[in-house]
């Protein structure tokens, strides 16, 4: 059974760990990396929501894990929808209004942890595996909502992929040239948060961006071709994505999440000192082509 | 010549601030039209709200028998080169892939691009001298090569209309002089109608079929030898004849 449950893990993993490196090259590009933390981190509010909740109606808290996990879905959801609206407007500076939306969660996500352990006299059950991404084994629905969820963004982003690429390289200049500018962006901000939802489970809302940031970025350090950047951050998402499961398996005081984040930003440290070393030879044999 | 644009008794005001009032202007099919005027005039202003952009508080513009929105939905009546537009340099595209992104409005979404436009591309890049640079990353291109670049780029889609607003800000004066012929070429290369937002009246007097002296309201409109002197003098503290106009009499 247990094994059955690691291979639902792995399989949701690889799914994850493809969509949201596709995903993070439009991150890197968009520099959206501090929007994903804002949706990630809304998770933290509704899970302080479910526990507000579970001392309101007890049978709230009967459901185990599931209501929990729902409540944050959609409240990173309509965070989602809050921080695509605000950063399309130039009122408020998207940034400040990011910055607003995550304190705003954390801060409620505490209290709520408080009035919880106040009330009940006990910490809140499996907040901690919730943090941090051990939300307990998978089974074969949650592995196929994850591959499901997954699918969809990949398919979403290559048969939009010129209208995406465009719209990443310069917004406003995609929009004068007829592409729907307003669409792409609500669209994109969605798929970041669906993705971000799925990838809760595995690492917790505050390492989940990892996964969303460091596969695109260890791309662009090693190529300036996006389809060879988008390979690249496949590659380095889905070994991160899977190592993080396969290790808590055989070490289990490994948690998964960190597991996963400690794997990309090991790559991403390899792609570094690769390409800062690639980058010095060059600069060696051009001086040594002077010199001669 | 029939009308490709059709502005009539525009306003536009941001907050409670007129920056264009109760402007009136036509511009023929074929031709180039220089936009000048004074820092703050309203002159980008306008091909913002060409470009739909911004929406009018008062007055319409027709673009081809298009509003702004339409133009701009249909990807291939408007082409537009911004001022001084700073391109990521690092974005992991080519040359060529940036100008092809000139279709995506054109072909719409879930449509693959047509090949008669990826070999007009192919033209473009040869046109204006970006061929043997197709394939290199866009972070190589010199700033001459860049404007070249987003210029095919606006042309991808064989828009009807171009707006370049200061095309030739930080080039220098040999490099703005081909940046000009290359402009001539195209335009009888493609029948383009050109509006050319600058500073420069020399520019502007040498390569334009008609002028708009623009400072909230529009104070001149015609050929450019016909620019009144006190009117230049008033916008811009110069002598038309040392700016390349040879003013006639009245």
């Amino acid at each position: 059974m247990f094994e059955s449950a690691l291979a639902n893990t792995l399989l949701a993993s690889v799914a994850l760990g493809t969509a949201c490196a596709l995903l993070s090259v439009v991150v890197v590009l968009r520099r959206w990396a501090f929007i994903g933390e804002g949706i990630a981190h809304a998770g933290f509010g509704g899970v302080g929501t479910a526990w507000i909740l579970a001392l309101l109606v007890p049978a709230f808290e009967k459901g185990g894990q599931t209501p929990l996990y729902l409540t944050s879905v959609a409240f990173c959801l309509a965070m989602a929808a809050g921080i695509a609206a605000l950063s399309r407007r130039e009122r408020v500076h998207a940034d400040t209004a990011i910055g607003v939306f995550l304190v705003a969660s954390m801060a409620w996500g505490f209290v709520a942890y408080g009035i919880y352990g106040k009330v009940r006299g006990a910490m809140p059950p499996g907040w901690e595996a919730y943090i941090i991404g051990q939300m307990g084994p998978m089974n074969a629905a949650h592995a196929m909502v994850a591959v499901t969820v997954c699918l969809a963004v990949i398919a979403t982003l290559a048969a939009l992929a010129r209208h995406i690429v465009a719209y990443c390289f310069d917004p406003m200049l995609a929009e004068t040239s007829g592409v729907p500018g307003a669409f792409i962006h609500f669209l994109l901000i969605l798929l970041v948060a669906m993705t971000i939802v799925v990838g809760i489970r595995l690492t917790g809302p505050l390492l989940v961006t990892a996964l969303l940031i460091l596969p695109g970025a260890t791309g662009l350090l090693l190529s300036r071709r996006l389809a060879r950047v988008a390979a690249i951050a496949v590659a380095v998402g889905v070994v991160g994505a899977v190592s993080g499961p396969l290790l808590s398996h055989r070490w289990r005081f490994i948690p998964e999440g960190p597991a996963i984040v400690l794997t990309l930003v090991l790559q991403f440290a390899l792609a570094y000192t690769a390409s800062a070393a690639a980058r010095f030879a060059q600069r060696r044999l051009v001086a040594a082509g002077q010199e001669e | 010549m029939a009308a490709l644009v059709e502005i009539q008794r525009l306003d536009f005001a941001f907050a409670r601030q007129l920056v264009l009032k109760q402007v009136t202007l036509t511009i023929e099919r074929g031709s180039i039209l220089g936009l000048i005027g004074p820092n703050g005039g309203g002159k980008t202003t306008l091909l913002r709200l060409m470009l739909a952009r911004y929406r009018p508080t008062r007055g319409q513009i027709l673009i081809d028998g298009l509003t702004p929105q339409q133009a701009v939905s249909r990807g291939n009546v408007l082409g537009y080169l911004p001022q001084n537009h700073a391109i990521p340099e690092n974005f992991p595209i080519s040359v060529r892939q940036v100008v092809r992104l000139g279709l995506a409005g054109k072909t719409g979404l879930l449509r693959p691009c047509l090949r008669e436009d990826l070999d007009f591309v192919e033209w473009l890049l040869e046109h204006v001298g970006l061929a043997d640079l197709a394939d290199q990353p866009v972070g190589v291109v010199s700033g001459g090569q860049r404007q070249r670049m987003l210029i095919a780029r606006a042309l991808a889609a064989r828009p009807k209309l171009l707006l370049l607003d200061e095309p030739t800000t930080g080039i220098d004066r040999s490099g703005q002089q081909r940046f000009m012929q290359f402009l001539v070429d195209l335009r009888r290369q493609l029948d383009l109608t050109v509006v050319l937002v600058s500073h420069d009246l020399q520019t502007v007097s040498a390569l334009c079929d008609r002028i708009a002296c623009l400072n909230v309201t529009l104070h001149y409109h015609d050929v450019p030898h016909r620019l009144p002197e006190d009117l230049a003098h008033r916008m811009f503290s110069c002598d038309l004849e040392a700016m390349g106009i040879k003013p006639t009499g009245p």
